[in-house]
């Protein structure tokens, strides 16, 4: 057993550079792997998230810029007076917003402050964040995303300009920041404060851009569904209503199809560190041909000669993707890169987890890649083999 | 004195898996290079392609794009005035008072997914400012009648949006509107775009007011004066040239395809390790070859390049198929949202000479840079010890 090992090691060790170019060609390819899949990962637990909140989406029927009026919300509460079935329905307005000069826009609502909290129950405020909500007419909950690229803390006084009316900068204070499980992009303040800044200009404030309504079961989600846009049907202001996953999934596939397109692009790269394995495998067996029947005539099996160099395969690529795994793995958990700023998603997060799945798609990568080697390894005639020895 | 090229050729052909390896390794690195960079291409051919020289977007100070901007129709009169205006042949000012809106239609693919379409409700001043738009199937629209315009990449991506089909518009989505036109506008934005009448535009959607207003200046040297006068307190709106405006449009799209120059930067590198790999290889297995060759005369500088040549050959050649196979993405019709503007643009994919040349110049580079390190060190060949194994 240890001579196997030895070999192996052996087998490895004596051409360096080839070793180490092999590892470089699988490990570059992981980490786009992991860098990809850790994209879509971030989309995926968004969705999932939005999907457990039990939330329905309330938009106008033809378009999403088309406001609804506020009083929709009595209506769709009167659906269950129990309030049992409809826990919350809270207005929302969105005023998308930037902060200074910076392009970037924001995405910022302005939510009905007595509903806001039991509708978005997921923000797991704390006894005196939630009073301050209540207390504070400028109060705002700021994602954490959000929160981290500008560096504003609970307690700070901060200014968004809206990129609708009034147009100009309002004033808020932060009174609490949004977890990682929440959505790291949004912004929530008071509407009843954006109500008096319109009154103050003369804007409409009659008017929200979605209703988000939530449910107690997931029977309900699907019953009022329709229920909801029944009761609008045939008036002037009628509904489309989505659950929160498909409402918020229609704009992640809009940009770009991001996800799909990754998906591709990782898949493709897997395809390269095989060919890269596959190269250097059937190098190194073309150039033991020689060693590899000297082994069989000493004994070893077809077998063993077969897992000895899907063994030398896999030492090699897991070897190169434990590198690729570590370098995405490392910068974005234990340097300034994890705080980079990243479009649609605003943090990449790489968790263990994937960097564990690359590994094993890197041993995935070696098996497929010294199949043909090892075959002929094991196939090896041994007459002409031996005959060709130099 | 240099060696023969059918040298090379005959080498690559000697060891055929490895070659054919490294081929594919290439081919598929420069096929995803390509097609990663023809959507960033193909954004900026119809951005590029948008705007003119000489118009000016006003829109409200603080509003990101023009379907957040809301501008009285006072504050639009009081853009008349501004100095330096161009006149159309009749004499008018060249000043367009614009309403824009969005409405959702389903994408032409299988999925029939929805997609944020513009419309602009322009009166016929509007046709004169955007000099680009012309009509290439049917005729203009009638003011006052319920017709529209759609531009050529919105007809062909979004359904029933061919001449002579109806769809319906307005806040209820029960106005049908006939599509009496297509036009062009040399390729850029508004090619996404449905045009209609402003004032049954504005009816439909009950809208009592504009969004932007594009107006034409006589000399592009007099934007200066023209945005002094009406970013000042007599208008006091928001002036920017149409290039600028679609430049800030498209800003985070742009982002993310500066990304994936990351990804694309980290598979080059692999590349390179692919392909040293494999001269290394193809150094090691012919040490005496090389002796040979130096002992009948061939310098150490023809080796060097020798090696060099074979490996650009490789690369050469996988780039030119890995080209040929990403041409059949060539004007792939695609379109993404933009996120300040919540509406689609579309755009086709680009293989343009300059990503031909790029594609060219890496996989070159990758070729050198891979078999520079084994040249040299074939170069470097102890001609006795080499020559004495034999």
């Amino acid at each position: 057993m240890d001579l196997r090992i030895t070999y192996l090691y052996r087998n490895l060790s004596r051409n360096p550079m080839r070793t180490a170019l092999t590892s470089a060609a699988i490990a570059l390819p992981i980490v786009i792997y992991v860098l990809s899949f850790s994209v879509i990962q971030g989309f995926d637990d968004f969705l999932d998230r939005a999907a457990k909140q039990l939330r329905l989406c309330v938009t106008q029927k033809t378009s999403i810029v088309n406001p609804l009026p506020t009083g929709h919300r009595r209506k769709i509460e009167f659906l269950d007076e129990s309030k049992t079935r409809i826990l919350s329905v809270c207005g929302l307005r969105w005023v998308g917003g930037k902060v200074g000069d910076k392009p970037q826009l924001l995405s910022t609502m302005a939510a009905d402050p007595d509903t806001f909290l039991g509708t978005f129950s997921d923000y797991k405020l704390s006894e005196s964040e939630r009073a301050n909500w209540f207390r504070e007419r400028r109060a705002i909950v700021v994602g954490s995303g959000t929160a981290n690229q500008f560096g504003w803390k609970v307690g700070d006084r901060v200014s968004i300009k809206p990129s609708l009316p009034p147009y100009k900068e309002m004033d808020f204070i932060v009174v609490a920041v949004g977890s990682s499980e929440n959505d790291p992009v949004t912004n929530f303040f008071r509407a009843d404060y954006y109500e008096d800044v319109m009154k103050e200009i003369g804007g409409p404030t009659d008017k929200v851009s979605f209703f988000f309504v939530k449910c107690a079961t997931k029977e309900d989600l699907t019953h009022f569904t329709a229920e909801i846009d029944e009761l609008f049907a045939r008036t002037p202001d009628e509904t489309k209503t989505q659950d929160e996953k498909t409402f918020m999934n229609s704009f992640i596939t809009q940009q770009f199809n991001l996800p799909r397109n990754l998906t591709i692009l990782a898949f493709t790269t897997i395809f390269v560190a095989v060919m890269a394995a596959a190269n250097t495998m059937s190098m190194n067996i073309r150039d033991r041909m020689g060693e590899i029947a000297t082994l069989r005539s000493l004994g070893f099996g077809r077998l063993g000669l077969f897992a000895l160099v899907q063994t030398e395969s896999l030492l090699l690529c897991v070897g190169g993707g434990v590198i690729g795994a570590a370098i995405p793995y490392i910068a974005f958990n234990f340097t300034p890169l994890g705080r980079m700023n990243v479009p649609l998603i605003q943090t990449l997060i790489v968790e263990g987890s994937m960097c564990a799945q690359a590994l094993l798609i890197a041993a995935g990568v070696a098996i497929f890649a010294a199949m043909v080697p090892a075959i002929s390894a094991a196939r090896t005639p041994l007459v002409t083999a031996l005959r060709n020895m130099e | 004195m240099a060696l023969p090229l059918y040298y090379n050729w005959r080498n690559l052909t000697r060891r055929k898996t490895s070659s054919l390896l490294t081929f594919l390794v290439v081919m598929v690195v420069v096929l995803v290079l390509a097609i990663l960079l023809s959507f960033g291409a193909g954004i900026r051919e119809s951005l590029a392609n948008s705007g003119i020289e000489g118009n000016i977007v006003v829109l409200k100070p603080g509003a990101s794009a023009e379907s957040t901007s809301i501008i009285s129709n006072e504050e639009a009169a009081r853009v008349m005035q501004t100095p330096h205006l161009a006149r159309n042949t009749d004499g008018e000012a060249m000043v367009s008072f614009e309403l824009c809106v969005q409405t959702t239609i389903p994408r032409k693919n299988a999925d029939r997914n929805l997609a944020n379409v513009a419309i602009r409700g322009v009166d016929d001043i509007g046709f004169d400012v955007h000099s680009h738009v012309n009509i290439v199937e049917g005729r203009r629209f009638r003011q006052a009648a319920q017709e529209i315009i759609v531009g050529k990449a919105a007809s062909e991506r979004y359904e029933n949006l061919e001449l002579g089909h109806e769809i319906t518009l307005g806040v209820l989505g029960n106005r049908a509107f006939r599509v009496v036109g297509i036009f062009e506008d040399n390729g850029g934005a508004m090619e996404s775009e449905i045009w209609g009448p402003r004032t049954m535009i504005s009816g439909v959607y009950e809208r009592r007011f504009l969004s932007s207003v594009l107006l034409r200046i006589d000399t592009p040297e007099n934007f200066a004066s023209a945005k002094s006068y009406i970013d000042g307190p007599t208008v006091e709106l928001s002036a920017k040239t149409e290039f600028d405006y679609y430049a800030e449009v498209s800003k985070t799209t742009r982002d993310i395809v500066s990304l994936t120059s990351i990804l694309i930067g980290i598979m080059l590198v692999g590349a390179v390790f692919a392909v040293a790999n494999t001269m290394y290889a193809a150094v090691d297995g012919r040490k005496r070859e090389i002796a040979m060759l130096r002992t009948i005369g061939f310098s150490r500088g023809s080796i060097i390049l020798a090696f060099l040549i074979e490996s650009s050959l490789i690369c050469g050649v996988a780039c030119l198929c890995g080209l040929a196979l990403s041409l059949t993405v060539q004007g792939g019709k695609q379109d993404f949202m933009s996120d300040t503007t919540y509406t689609v643009l579309a755009y086709d994919l680009r293989i343009t000479p300059a990503i031909l040349m790029i594609a060219l110049a890496a996989s070159l580079t990758v070729g050198i840079a891979g078999a520079l390190a084994p040249a040299i060190k074939a170069s470097r060949t102890k001609i006795i010890e080499a020559l004495r194994k034999a």
